[in-house]
Formats: structure tokens, C-alpha cells, sequence
């Protein structure tokens, strides 16, 4: 997963949004740790990551912001998916309310968001299959009516976690493409995109 | 469900064979644990350890009876020895005498456990979602159902009942467990009852309020305070896109009991029943001061890494408390605080009256150790 020498390194700004203890925090360790814990502290505030991914020959280097997911810190997500290049919305297989929660995200990234923002959704815990409540299929057909790709994945198993950050660098890549061609507009100008000055709190 | 039950019950390890530290947490496997006080201790500094214990038994009397008596007549003496950390053997009960938590208990007999056995909580499943995942590492937490968790499920529901505006937000769990570690549940009850609802200082609920509108006053009364105090640094964050709620939010919102050496969250604490929050701008500022010259190099990534990970003479109690306390923020904070009131009733005078909100419950009182409180509020 090394970036290769030589090439542009493109940055991109990715948050995972989505209810409490759905996996949220142990889709990023297994991503950039390789690694995962069966009780994971919770996650208060935010947290962030970095991880490099190549994608045939350019590199794609992710700034990851992993939220609280608990709804009374819902007021400190604007600041985090703001400018986003990619959102992950996470739920839980085998906690149908997480689904409905996730669905909420969605909305909110449609509307406030940035139209551009490449969104995931991901059904995780995928290794509890006979704990599930959310059919696959159901996620399928509401990720393909707005626009998201969707993949089910098990942080535990290291099921389709590589894979679903693999596809968003590959995704930003070609929007980017498609882009330069156009206006020859970077990814993720930097760093004034990352944040946006209105998240600060005074001044 | 059941498959998920099964997985859950198994326990991930914690074989009662693996070592801990001084505090109850499991030592990372790799053996060198940084835990700052590992080292093994001269027989001087055990002696001088003993006569420190002595002394502030003698404060203290028994059960705590001479302790107001003491504060009144000495709150300078009192103040410095809480400073230099209280004995770990009367923590427990000296946070008690300093929050203000054990007058509430005498007052209010019987009430916890009505609260916890009686009444049910809207946010019973949201609790039990992140039992298992408070401080996870802790040998009293780790077992499932056991009494750690047991215990804090307990005061967590207990708290989201007595104030169902507040219910419970992520983050008390910290704050609730730190207690458990050094009083038991009732007792750990109605000292975050002090605290959220103001028994000394300033009452704190609006940290875990709708909208978090503590959180961001404290955070934009810190982010001055880094322009004012390090002004180099200051401007580094703003070209970096650095806002504190980057870094500092889970200062404020566990008053440093998340994602911090334990031994520093003690010492902290300490502090913090005795003098208030200011302790945690203190400390966050000396810990951006400390690390100054080697941040103010770091670009946006770099930095974010450098919050979560501050070297560890950083982290040395007696060598940050002593450079927080440098710091006199004390009048400075008033100022902007009402800058920052002044501000939110002009921007937005529908959205912000939630915070200031009068104590309701009768069963609360300001005696306690009020005498105390103002004679520290009073020193800079």
C-alpha cells in the first residue's frame, strides 16, 4: 500500500458519520492499523487519521475524521464532513435503527453537504450474519436510489474494509480526472478546503 | 441476537494473569509501560510519602470531620498541598469533602437508590451500548456484567434520571468511572451531581446539553487564550486550519479523564474539585507551551498527531502542573466568557438561553464547602 515514488499525491479530506457504536471508530483502526479490539473506547469529540492508498499508479492520501456518534454531538459533524471529499455512512447489520440513522445522515449530507462529496454507505458487523436485521438488499436498493455504493463489511473479520476505501480513492481519482480535464481543478485544494473558516467558534 | 450474545459473552482475554498497573490497567503487552511512576521507590521517599499521608490525615480528621474547620482556617495551606496531589489512599473521600457531593448525600437520603432501582431512564440501551467501552483497559470495567460495570451502569442511569434534560451524553461515562475507581456508586452519583449542577463552582451540565453550548464557550475562551498567551503558536493554528475542537474538545467534555495518562488525570482532578475548570485551560495551555517550539513547526496532520500523542516528560505531573499554574487565566476567562454571552445573545438570542439554567431540584444546596470556594475563587 506504499505510495510509489515519484507520483502526485492527492489528499482527501474523509469522514465517517453514523449512530453509536455501529463500528465507525473500528472501520478506521482496521484501515490504518490493521488492527481491531473487541470493546473500543468510545469516541468523544472526533478523532483523526491519516493513510496513504495507491491506486494504480497515483496515490491517494486520506485525512480521516472519525465523529462521536452519539445525536447530542451531532452539533460538532458540520465542521467535520464540511469540504469533505468522501463520507462514509456507517450502520450496523444487526441494529435496524442504526439503518434508519444512517438513512439521516444521508440527507443531511444531501442537503448540506458539498454536491461533490463521494458517499459510502456501509452495513457493518457483516460477520454477525445470523444476528442481522437489515436485509443486504434493502441498503442496496436505498444506496443505488441516492447515488452512494454501498458494500457490507466487517471491521472484526477485515471483510471489504480495504476494499471500501479503495473504492471511494478510486472514485475521487476519476471524478478528478473528469475534473481536470474541464477546469483543471485540484482534489482538494489545501489547505483552505479542509476546513471551512465559519467552523471556527469566535473572531 | 443470539449469535451476537454468544460472541459477546466471550471474553477477549483478560486473564487475571496479566500484569496491571498501579491504577488497575492492563499493561500493554510490549512491557515498557510509561506510566511515569513505575519506578521503584527509595525508602526515603517512602518515608516521605508516610509523613505527607500523616499530614493530611490530620487535616482531614476522621470520617473528614475536621476538614471545613481546617479550610476555613488554612485554605492557602490546603490549596498548595491539593496542588502537590492528594494520597492516593484518601482521594476518594477528599473529593467528596471538596465537591461538595457529601453534604448532598447526608441531604438526600435514600434518593439514589430510588433513582436507580425504581425509575426507569430513556436512555437505558444507549448506556449499555458504551458500557463495555469505557475505559476498556481497566481491570474493574473489563468484565462483563461484572460489578465495574454494574456499578456504572447504575450511576449513568441514575444521573440521565435525576436530570432527564441531560440524560446521558457520551463522555460522563469517564467522568463517572474515573469516581468508581475511588468512592462507591452513591458516592460517585452525587459528586457528578456537584459538579454538573454546581454545588462549588460553576455548575457544568451544559457541557452534555443540547448543542454542547459549554463546549463551545470553552473552546472559543481557549482558543483566545492560545492567541493571547502564545501568540506565535496561535497564528501557526490559523494558517494550519487548526480549530481547538480538533484537539481540545475531549479536554473539556472529561475533563481530561479520556485518552490521557491516568496518573496526570488524578493529579488533574485533584486540582479541578478544589479550584474549578480553569485547571483544564491551565493545563492545556502548558501542555501546547511545553511542546511550543516543536509545534509551531508541525503542519495541519502533523500537529493533529502531536494532540493525541504528547511526549511523555510532557505528561510528567510535576513538571506540566507547575508550569500550568503559571498561567493566571482567572480574570481573563470572566472577561471572555462575557464577551462570548454577549456575543451568542447578539447572534442568535433564540438558540442560546439553555444553558444558564437555575437549579430545579430542590434536594440541591449550596452549603457544602461554599465557605472554601470563595476563598480560592478569591486568590489568583
Amino acid at each position: 500500500m506504499a505510495a510509489n515514488a515519484g507520483n502526485k499525491i492527492r489528499n482527501a479530506k474523509l469522514v465517517l458519520l453514523g449512530d453509536v457504536g455501529t463500528g465507525k471508530s473500528s472501520l478506521v483502526l482496521r484501515f490504518v492499523k490493521g488492527q481491531f479490539v473487541e470493546f473500543q473506547e468510545s469516541t468523544i469529540g472526533a478523532a483523526f487519521f491519516s493513510q496513504t492508498l495507491a491506486v494504480n499508479d497515483e496515490t491517494v492520501k486520506f485525512e480521516i475524521w472519525d465523529t462521536a456518534g452519539q445525536e447530542r454531538y451531532h452539533s460538532l459533524a458540520p465542521m467535520y464532513y464540511r469540504g469533505a471529499a468522501a463520507a462514509i455512512v456507517v450502520y450496523d447489520i444487526t441494529n435496524a435503527a442504526s439503518f434508519t440513522r444512517a438513512k439521516k445522515w444521508v440527507q443531511e449530507l444531501q442537503a448540506q453537504g458539498n454536491p461533490n462529496t463521494i458517499m459510502a454507505l456501509a452495513g457493518n458487523k457483516a460477520d454477525l450474519l445470523e444476528a442481522r436485521q437489515v436485509p443486504a438488499e434493502e441498503a442496496k436498493t436505498y444506496a443505488q436510489e441516492n447515488g452512494l455504493f454501498f458494500m457490507e463489511t466487517s471491521a472484526k473479520a477485515a471483510t471489504n474494509v480495504n476494499d471500501i476505501f479503495h473504492e471511494i480513492a478510486k472514485r475521487l481519482l476519476q471524478g478528478q480526472q473528469a475534473q481536470d480535464t474541464q477546469a483543471g481543478m485540484v482534489l482538494n485544494q489545501r489547505p483552505a478546503e479542509r476546513m471551512v473558516n465559519s467552523s471556527s467558534c469566535c473572531s | 441476537m443470539d449469535k451476537k450474545k454468544a460472541v459477546d459473552d466471550i471474553e477477549p482475554g483478560p486473564a487475571p494473569s496479566r500484569s496491571v498497573d498501579k491504577f488497575g490497567f492492563i499493561k500493554p503487552e510490549q512491557g515498557s509501560s510509561p506510566d511515569g511512576i513505575s519506578k521503584s521507590r527509595s525508602i526515603h521517599e517512602r518515608e516521605r510519602e508516610e509523613r505527607r499521608i500523616r499530614k493530611w490525615r490530620k487535616m482531614i480528621g476522621v470520617g473528614g470531620s475536621d476538614w471545613k474547620h481546617y479550610v476555613r482556617r488554612n485554605p492557602h495551606v490546603v490549596k498548595r498541598r491539593i496542588r502537590k496531589g492528594i494520597p492516593d489512599c484518601l482521594r476518594g473521600l477528599v473529593w467528596q469533602l471538596l465537591s461538595g457531593s457529601r453534604d448532598l448525600l447526608l441531604m438526600n437520603p435514600g434518593v439514589y437508590e430510588t433513582l436507580v432501582i425504581y425509575e426507569t431512564s430513556a436512555s437505558e440501551l444507549e448506556i449499555i451500548r458504551d458500557i463495555s467501552r469505557t475505559f476498556p483497559s481497566h481491570i474493574f470495567f473489563q468484565k462483563r456484567h461484572g460489578p465495574g460495570q454494574r456499578s456504572l451502569y447504575n450511576v449513568l442511569k441514575a444521573y440521565s434520571v435525576y436530570d432527564r434534560d441531560v440524560g446521558y451524553v457520551q463522555g460522563m461515562g469517564f467522568l463517572a468511572g474515573l469516581l468508581l475507581l475511588y468512592m462507591s456508586e452513591e458516592d460517585a452519583f452525587w459528586l457528578l451531581v456537584a459538579l454538573l449542577k454546581g454545588a462549588v463552582h460553576a455548575p457544568m451540565e451544559g457541557l452534555y446539553q443540547a448543542g454542547l453550548p459549554l463546549v463551545q464557550q470553552y473552546l472559543c475562551q481557549f482558543e483566545k487564550l492560545v492567541i493571547e498567551q502564545m501568540p506565535k503558536l496561535g497564528q501557526h493554528f490559523i494558517d494550519e486550519m487548526i480549530n481547538p475542537s480538533m484537539y481540545a474538545s475531549q479536554w473539556f467534555i472529561t475533563v481530561f479523564s479520556y485518552s490521557f495518562p491516568f496518573h496526570l488525570t488524578l493529579r488533574v482532578w485533584d486540582v479541578f474539585l478544589c479550584e474549578g475548570i480553569k485547571v483544564v485551560f491551565q493545563v492545556g495551555l502548558a501542555l501546547l507551551r511545553f511542546c511550543h517550539d516543536e509545534l509551531v513547526k508541525l503542519p495541519f496532520e502533523k500537529l493533529l498527531h502531536a494532540f493525541r500523542n504528547f511526549p511523555e516528560e510532557a505528561t510528567d505531573p510535576d513538571v506540566l502542573l507547575p508550569l500550568a499554574f503559571t498561567f493566571k487565566v482567572s480574570n481573563r476567562l470572566v472577561e471572555l466568557e462575557k464577551e462570548y454571552q454577549k456575543k451568542m445573545e447578539g447572534s442568535n438570542a433564540s438558540t442560546s438561553t439553555k444553558r444558564s439554567q437555575p437549579l430545579k431540584s430542590k434536594t440541591f444546596s449550596r452549603i457544602g464547602s461554599r465557605a472554601f470556594a470563595s476563598s480560592t475563587n478569591s486568590e489568583k
